[in-house]
């Protein structure tokens, strides 16, 4: 009996230190529409979850809409409203991808990787793809991995004068960085 | 008043003109550089304990949303867990039954004493209600704050 408990304890400490998949809940997602009309348009998200599989390369990004803040109030009221993010009715922004060769990332070596990474992004209930490079350094068992990339505001139905005047980027840019334990 | 009678149609369509530019430039000057007031100097809708805040959220989201979203929340607790989020940090109160958690993001001129901030310290923050999200990847609900603030 006193084995078994002990062997237990040992499945379950080695399942915590070598776990593959690793979270967190305090991932920032900075988002840029800013244009040389009007500087205002830009946000971030620094309680987006997000999740690594180690084993199997996917990656995961959850974020809440509402909790982009805006310098200005005005423009964050907008990103909210109906005709933009709609953030009552479409409350999260997901990702969903994988590391396309994980063979270039060693997460049990320190150091700094670059790999290709692609997937879908869902914003208001519109899934499209996305492929980028994201950098991954591995430090003493942690983990960070930073991705910029650009979306298309009318691939999701986002329209509106201000878009067509050219204060606000047709194609914003998006930067990801999450630190994993 | 007398002065702008004695003035010809043009002259006085032209001040016209003049004056709503100037109104819509005076608004547009507003609207562009109006900011969020310091969080710490706004009043609280509501004042809640993290236990039972988060309990609303398990119980019925959507009544708690409704309740809670884009309000100023005062919510106090025992401090679960401080995690760095890009070069500052966040503080979460976690209900250790379900998992489900509330989380702040704090505001610049707050950054300093959230750092400060230390697990199983017994605090209060004020902050904007995001809502809460039952999350798909962790299977719990995460209430998200943003521009919050240690209150004294």
């Amino acid at each position: 009996m006193k084995k078994t408990m002990i062997l237990a304890a040992l499945v379950l400490a080695t399942g915590s230190l070598f776990a593959q998949k690793k979270t967190t809940t305090s991932a920032t997602v900075a988002f840029d529409a800013s244009t040389s009309l009007d500087a205002l348009p830009k946000a971030e998200n620094k309680t987006v979850i997000a999740a690594i599989d180690t084993k199997t390369g996917t990656i995961q990004f959850e974020a809440a809409v509402k909790n982009f803040a805006f310098a200005n109030p005005t423009i964050q009221e907008h990103f909210n409203g109906g005709n933009w993010l709609n953030s009552e009715k479409f409350p999260t922004f997901t990702f969903s991808g994988k590391f396309d060769d994980l063979s270039k990332v060693n997460f049990t070596k320190d150091g700094s990787y670059t790999v290709p990474v692609s997937g879908t992004l869902t914003v208001k209930d519109v899934t499209k793809p996305v492929t980028t490079t994201a950098t991954v350094v591995v430090a003493k068992g942690a983990i960070n991995a930073t991705a910029g990339f650009g979306i298309t505001l009318a691939d999701y139905s986002i329209t509106g004068a201000p878009i067509t005047a050219g204060k606000v980027a047709a194609q914003p840019k998006i930067t990801v960085s999450a630190d994993f334990k | 008043m007398k002065f702008l009678l004695k003035l010809s149609i043009g002259a006085r369509l032209l001040i016209t003109v003049l004056i709503l530019l100037a109104a819509g430039a005076g608004i547009y000057w507003y609207v562009a550089t109006d900011t969020f007031a310091d969080t710490s100097n706004r009043r609280s809708a509501f004042t809640v304990s993290a236990q039972d805040f988060i309990a609303e959220f398990n119980t019925n989201d959507t009544a708690a949303n409704k309740k809670y979203t884009d309000k100023i929340v005062t919510v106090s607790g025992r401090v679960s867990a401080v995690e760095p989020a890009d070069t500052t940090v966040n503080i979460k109160f976690i209900d250790s039954t379900s998992g489900s958690y509330a989380i702040f993001a704090f505001q610049e001129q707050h950054l300093g004493e959230a750092k400060a901030v230390k697990p199983g310290d017994s605090i209060s923050i004020k902050g904007s209600c995001s809502g809460g999200i039952y999350s798909m990847i962790l299977g719990y609900h995460s209430i998200s704050f943003k521009r919050c603030a240690l209150t004294k």
